[in-house]
């Protein structure tokens, strides 16, 4: 009895409500897997319901049915209690299902405001009425608190998470009754992330029914009613956020306690050694001006700032994917160029950005040759006779593999079919397999599980350990705490402070990134 | 127990578990729907006219299928690469006539003179990887341009040559009639060419640095390929190959005339297409075009020997590329 006047009192998640979207007895098979296993998900109106699990765990195959993109094996679904079959994506839309995917729909060569209105253009007989187009796609941004965002600016010139901004103002802006976010905010600062939950408060008082997947789960508790937690494709628990615990949740996700994160092993890394990387006076272009750093091998260090401080681009060129750098960089006390990524991994700098699929697989290659990609002349029989040796192949790609718990025997199969978290690891053990001295990271944990997270984590610790320097670009604050030994803020463009990472608390981190907009710099 | 161990026995047990036949079968057949295509062709024309499958016959195929067999090896690379080379039919016309005119009208010998015939083909097809690479034009366009400067060039020596070449020198004779362990001496040209070609796709640099310029060119960059020269070489390989193809034409004609290597570059493209290499690239394997390459020639003589007109024989072709990539879209979508 006191269990349900709680549960009632959980605003949206009102259970005598009927839900506006039930899926029942949901199953998905694919050759050789069952993705979905008799999956029950009832969503109510006004209802903000989590959808929570690890990479692989049926979330994404979820979610691509009420899309229209799968069939479904066994099971129904219906909405407003009327059963429904989603055939394609445009009956989806046609029931009121809006979807936000964390793989970005927009066509980058198309305009802001052009994207924002795509297949609902308003139309002067024949012909695009553009100054409605304007002045709709101007309210579709402003319902998300992003007048900043030039709506003539090609999509394509826009950074990823600005790119991601637009996506969520796109699909809120048709008013969907239903609304997917696969995780929204992995590609967020804060301050932005607060925009999209008031947003997303705004569309619950309206009615609408929420389905909020992400991995952080932090936010789930602050921002969701309800939620449901899959695992290996079955419900294993559906549950209230009121009732439920950071550490519950981990627990349902992973199937087992949590690790704790290897940041004390990387924490006792001595660091005497000359730095490895030494960047002086850094600027490129008009974005970022005057950065300067080291790096030593055994030390990682973090950088971070919101969304557009100039992280990336610093980053980026370090590696040789920024044109307009310019500035000293040292490595090992010799002045370089770093003019293209071959460059970079030459001087054995390794790098592994946010973008997986944009940036770091080739989807069709098998594993093992994702693995190898990058060293090959390391496993030829000769430089005139760069035929690769198979046997060392294998040997050098399952060695690099074991070091990032890839399991041996994804090795031969095509990259594209491992879930998110997997491709990561395989995608790190590239450069670990070439024995890069340098390693930077841009969101290295962006989008992936809490059990693959934690890996990741526990590599990037060992990698220090084993000599290595490190630097890791993340948003993800409390990520950079637990990791960095020094932690590098930047703002608008300009590095604003050096922390202590054993010292530094979330707050002066968090602090410190807002610097640059408080002071006139 | 072991964590891992329970993390095992907790697995469901339905997620190895059945899959629908109809799902074996449709993997199936993406993984060998070529191959089965050929062999079917092969039974039921077998079995329709015995003289198809006569030595005699078999042997006409094989050396049918050796010009556009070598053509579309270069084909297929480019296209696994993400490109498009439309300028292999008048790459195979300079080729063949700069060897014929060398060794006819010149007197240099064979091998000299295949030499400098490789050379100008390997040179169009550097152009080609050069203005693309280098100038960052669409490979459509840029090899659109070799297409027609390259056929102008070649047709401009040949009137200068008589506007047309005898080709007398025993080599090219021997090439023709020869036979190499059992099989004409041109069909062992080609499949020498598809081994080496299948080599160095899968097990050299290049190949690799080819399949992931195709599949994602941004990660291959990142990855530290070379993408500029990757695709350098590639196209000078095309060319390379479609030279091969040229001494092979004067070897199976014994003539150079104007209308050599004349729209080659979609025959090898349809070649490559039934062998299920998709446009977009980083896909499939050179062993797969020779199915093409077999199929196509295939059916071609098939339609010869049954007295079907050649503007039928076109027709045909042309719904076989349409029949092969509705299959390769819809099985590879199902496979998916």
């Amino acid at each position: 009895m006191i269990e349900q006047v709680r549960r009632q009192s959980v605003p949206g998640a009102d259970l005598t409500v009927p839900p506006i979207l039930e899926m029942a007895g949901i199953s998905k098979r694919f050759p050789g897997t069952l993705a979905l296993d008799h999956v029950n998900l009832a969503v109510r109106p006004a209802e903000i319901h989590a959808l929570v699990g690890q990479n692989g765990a049926g979330k994404s195959t979820l979610v691509k049915i009420l899309a229209g993109d799968y069939a479904t094996s066994s099971g129904a679904i219906s909405i407003d209690g009327q059963p429904v079959a989603i055939h394609g994506p445009r009956a989806a839309r046609q029931l009121g299902i809006g979807i936000v995917y964390q793989e970005l729909s927009l066509l980058p060569n198309l305009t802001v405001a052009e994207n924002l209105c795509l297949g609902r253009e308003p139309r002067h007989g024949i012909s695009i009425d553009s100054r409605r187009l304007l002045q709709e796609s101007a309210a579709a941004l402003k319902a998300l608190g992003l007048e900043r965002i030039d709506l003539h600016r090609r999509i394509g010139h826009l950074s990823l998470p600005t790119r991601q901004l637009v996506e969520i103002a796109k699909v809120l802006a048709q008013h969907p009754r239903i609304l997917i976010l696969d995780e929204p905010t992995a590609a967020l600062a804060p301050a932005d992330c607060d925009r999209l939950f008031e947003a997303l408060a705004r569309a619950r008082a309206g009615g609408v029914g929420i389905i909020y997947i992400s991995h952080r789960f932090q936010e789930i508790i602050a921002v969701c009613d309800r939620g449901t937690v899959l695992r290996n494709g079955r419900v294993v628990s559906t549950f209230a956020t009121r009732d439920t615990c950071l550490e519950q949740l981990v627990e349902w996700t992973l199937g087992q306690k949590p690790d704790r994160y290897a940041q004390a092993l990387a924490k006792d890394a001595t660091t005497t050694s000359e730095p490895v990387l030494a960047v002086s006076s850094l600027a490129i272009g008009d974005r970022v001006a005057d950065v300067s750093f080291q790096v030593r091998p055994g030390e990682i260090v973090g950088l971070c700032g919101l969304l557009g401080a100039g992280q990336d681009e610093v980053a980026r060129a370090l590696f040789g994917d920024q044109p307009a750098a310019r500035g000293v960089i040292l490595w090992k006390g010799k002045p370089v160029l770093v003019h293209s990524p071959r460059q970079a991994k030459k001087l054995g700098i390794g790098f592994l950005t946010e973008n997986r699929r944009d940036e770091g697989l080739i989807p069709d290659m098998a594993v093992r040759e994702n693995i190898s990609l990058a060293g090959l002349h390391a496993i030829t029989w000769a430089r005139w006779l760069p035929l690769v040796r198979r046997g060392k192949e294998r040997a050098a790609t399952g060695t690099a593999a074991a070091r990032t718990n890839v399991q041996a025997g994804a090795l031969g199969r095509p990259i594209r079919l491992l879930s998110g978290g997997n491709q990561q690891k395989a995608l790190l053990a590239r450069w670990l397999m070439l024995d890069a001295e340098l390693f930077v990271f841009l969101e290295p944990t962006r989008g992936v599980d809490v059990g693959a997270k934690a890996e990741i984590h526990r590599q990037l610790a060992a990698l220090a350990l084993a000599g290595k320097a490190v630097l890791v670009v993340s948003s993800d604050v409390p990520e950079i705490l637990a990791l960095a030994q020094r932690i590098l803020v930047m703002a608008r463009g300009r590095l604003v402070a050096v922390l202590d990472g054993t010292r530094a608390t979330e707050e002066q981190v968090l602090l410190a990134m807002q610097g640059g907009y408080t002071h006139a710099s | 127990m072991l964590p891992s161990a329970r993390a095992r026995a907790r697995r469901p047990t339905g997620e190895r578990g059945k899959t629908r036949w109809t799902e074996h079968l449709i993997g199936f057949l993406h993984t060998f729907g070529v191959g089965l295509v050929a062999i079917a062709l092969l039974l039921i024309f077998g079995l329709s006219t015995p003289y198809f499958l006569s030595r005699a016959n078999i042997d006409n195929i094989l050396i049918q299928i050796s010009i556009v067999g070598v053509a579309a090896i270069g084909e297929t690379m480019v296209m696994l690469m993400g490109g498009i080379d439309l300028s292999i039919g008048s790459i195979i016309l300079v080729s063949a006539v700069i060897t014929g005119a060398l060794t006819t009208n010149h007197g240099l010998g064979a091998w000299p003179a295949i030499g400098a015939g490789l050379l100008a083909a390997t040179g169009i097809g550097l152009v080609n990887g050069i203005f693309i690479a280098g100038i960052g034009i669409e490979p459509i366009i840029v090899t659109l341009g070799t297409l027609i400067a390259a056929q102008g060039l070649g047709q401009a020596i040949l009137a200068n040559e008589g506007s047309w070449i005898q080709v007398t020198n025993p080599f090219f004779f021997s090439l023709a009639t020869d036979q190499v362990l059992t099989l004409p001496a041109m069909a062992v040209v080609m499949l020498a060419f598809y081994a080496l070609a299948a080599v160095l796709l899968r097990d050299t640099a290049l190949g690799r640095h080819i399949y992931a310029t195709g599949g994602n060119r941004r990660a291959a960059r990142l990855a530290g390929i070379p993408i500029g020269r990757v695709v350098v070489a590639t196209y000078a390989l095309c060319g390379l190959c479609a030279g091969v193809a040229g001494m092979l034409e004067i070897a199976q004609l014994g003539i150079v005339s104007q209308n050599v290597g004349d729209g080659m570059q979609f025959n090898a493209i349809t070649a490559v297409l039934v062998g299920g290499i998709s446009l977009s690239g980083g896909k499939g394997r050179v062993e797969k075009t020779l199915l093409g390459v077999l199929i196509v020639g295939t059916i071609t003589n098939y339609l010869t020997f049954r007295g079907v007109s050649a503007y039928y024989e076109q027709a045909i072709t042309g719904g076989i590329i349409l029949a092969a990539v509705f299959l390769d879209h819809a099985t590879r979508r199902r496979a998916q």
